[in-house]
């Protein structure tokens, strides 16, 4: 298979990368907006929103991602539901993201003194306004660097959806890989389109890390 | 009618019994000073005042807001009882100005001009008139505190619990935040305080409460009371403390 050069390989995992990096942004932007829905009933007064919240927490640490994806496709196509691999890949993604972003969230809730829920409270504020105006913006400063920490983690999770069909950068690799005879150089670049993804997140997680420790708190 | 009602009230902390039937009535423009030792139940009292614990048993009312055992709905009631706490408590990420205003703008739905004028105004009663855009952070703890009882008095209530208000500060610190206090006292204030300064109670206090293992266990006229205690528990508190 001469006819495909190393050119015609990097061309086509770019077109790869660009879809793993679309996949991640979406289980990124849906998963943080279900995350912070799960997160609100996960600190709830009442049992049964903490406990159903906690339930999900559970199943989907508790659970590999890849047989949460199988489950979402084949489970749709067997009760009637026809999903592409990119709509199966993208709801696993993020109820898999919405699970971890809750709970690294509501690690930095809980980090805010008490003394300020109960200055909040003793302000006649009700829970949601304590959380939009007082808790949340404290807990947001220290969240944001485990955040995008977490966030690498997502777009090497992508990595699976190749086994469900879903072609983004894994999925390209292993077509051209097969083609080309040369799955030492293909699956080469395959990692250093991974390293480019996701080398500048943890490099900026590192440095608001590093921000925050030394930074006022304003 | 008195102010602030407190009836038959019972607090347990699993098999602990802190309060055990507290009978006390409040007069509108009282200082009332609530002393005793560590574990007497004198702050847990103060903080069933606005809901910050719940009781079990009894009854506590304020200027006609009628709170019963676990209520869940405690805003009105919050409205009306105004709280400083020991360590201070002010909203990190927000300068002073706006640890003032954000309740009255939240809560009262005060427009942000007026709440900003309202701030100012409580600000400058706590002599802390230029310091409105400082953040906690570069605050000493008596401004800090001073800055907390600017933020409850925005809200206007009609009592303020005071707990342990001073005994986080640097002694050079305390009676700067004491001044204040005096000043609310003289304009009428009704002020609960859980108190180790026994002087400013002498001096401020209208009436004097000494808990006692979850009871109150003598009340009376503070300068009577410290020169001639009734009961030897009293007695052996204030030859403690002096």
């Amino acid at each position: 298979m001469n006819d495909i050069s190393t050119w015609d390989i990097v061309r086509n995992l770019f077109d790869g990368a660009v879809w793993t990096l679309a996949l991640s942004l979406t289980a990124f932007v849906f998963g943080g907006l279900a995350g912070l829905a799960i997160l609100f009933a996960r600190i709830a007064k009442h049992a049964l929103p903490r406990r159903l919240a906690l339930g999900y927490i559970e199943i989907f640490q508790g659970t590999p991602l890849l047989m949460q994806l199988f489950i979402i496709f084949f489970g749709g196509s067997l009760i009637g539901l026809e999903i592409s691999p990119w709509i199966a890949a993208a709801i696993g993604l993020t109820l898999f993201t919405s699970a971890y972003l809750a709970e690294i969230w509501r690690g930095c809730v809980e980090a805010i003194p008490k003394g300020q829920w109960e200055a909040s409270a003793s302000l006649a504020l009700s829970r949601f306004e304590q959380m939009r105006h007082v808790i949340l913006p404290q807990a947001l400063r220290i969240a944001i660097a485990p955040t995008v920490g977490f966030s690498v983690q997502v777009v090497k999770g992508t990595a699976v959806a190749s086994i469900i069909g879903f072609v983004e950068l894994t999925k390209t690799g292993s077509m051209l890989a097969n083609a080309t005879y040369q799955p030492f150089l293909v699956f080469g670049f395959v990692a250093l389109g991974y390293f480019a993804l996701c080398y500048p997140l943890s490099a900026y997680a590192r440095t608001l890390e590093r921000n925050l420790h030394g930074a006022r708190s304003h | 009618m008195a102010l602030v009602r407190i009836d038959a009230l019972h607090k347990h902390f699993g098999s602990n019994h802190v309060l055990k039937g507290i009978d006390l009535d409040i007069e509108e423009g009282q200082v009332i000073a609530l002393i005793g030792r560590s574990g007497s139940g004198k702050s847990t009292l103060l903080r069933t005042i606005n809901g910050l614990e719940s009781f079990d048993e009894g009854c506590i009312e304020v200027d006609g807001e009628r709170i019963h055992p676990h209520e869940t709905d405690l805003r009105a009631l919050r409205q009306k009882v105004g709280m400083v706490f020991q360590q201070f408590n002010l909203f990190p990420h927000l300068s002073a100005g706006q640890n003032v205003m954000l309740a009255t703008r939240i809560v009262r739905k005060m427009p942000e001009a007026e709440a900003r004028e309202l701030a100012k105004a409580m600000l400058l009663k706590v002599g802390l008139q230029d310091k409105f855009d400082a953040f906690p952070d570069q605050l000493s703890g008596g401004q800090q505190q001073r800055v907390a009882i600017a933020r409850a008095l925005a809200m206007q209530p009609r009592v303020l619990l005071c707990d342990e208000i001073t005994s986080a500060l640097d002694p050079e610190l305390v009676n700067e935040v004491l001044a204040v206090v005096k000043d609310l006292a003289a304009e009428g204030m009704t002020l609960i305080m859980v108190t180790h300064e026994m002087r400013f109670a002498r001096e401020v206090g209208d009436k004097l409460v000494f808990m006692y293992q979850g009871r109150v266990h003598e009340t009376g006229d503070p300068r009577d009371v410290f020169a001639n205690p009734q009961t030897p528990e009293l007695a052996a508190f204030i030859g403690a403390i002096q």
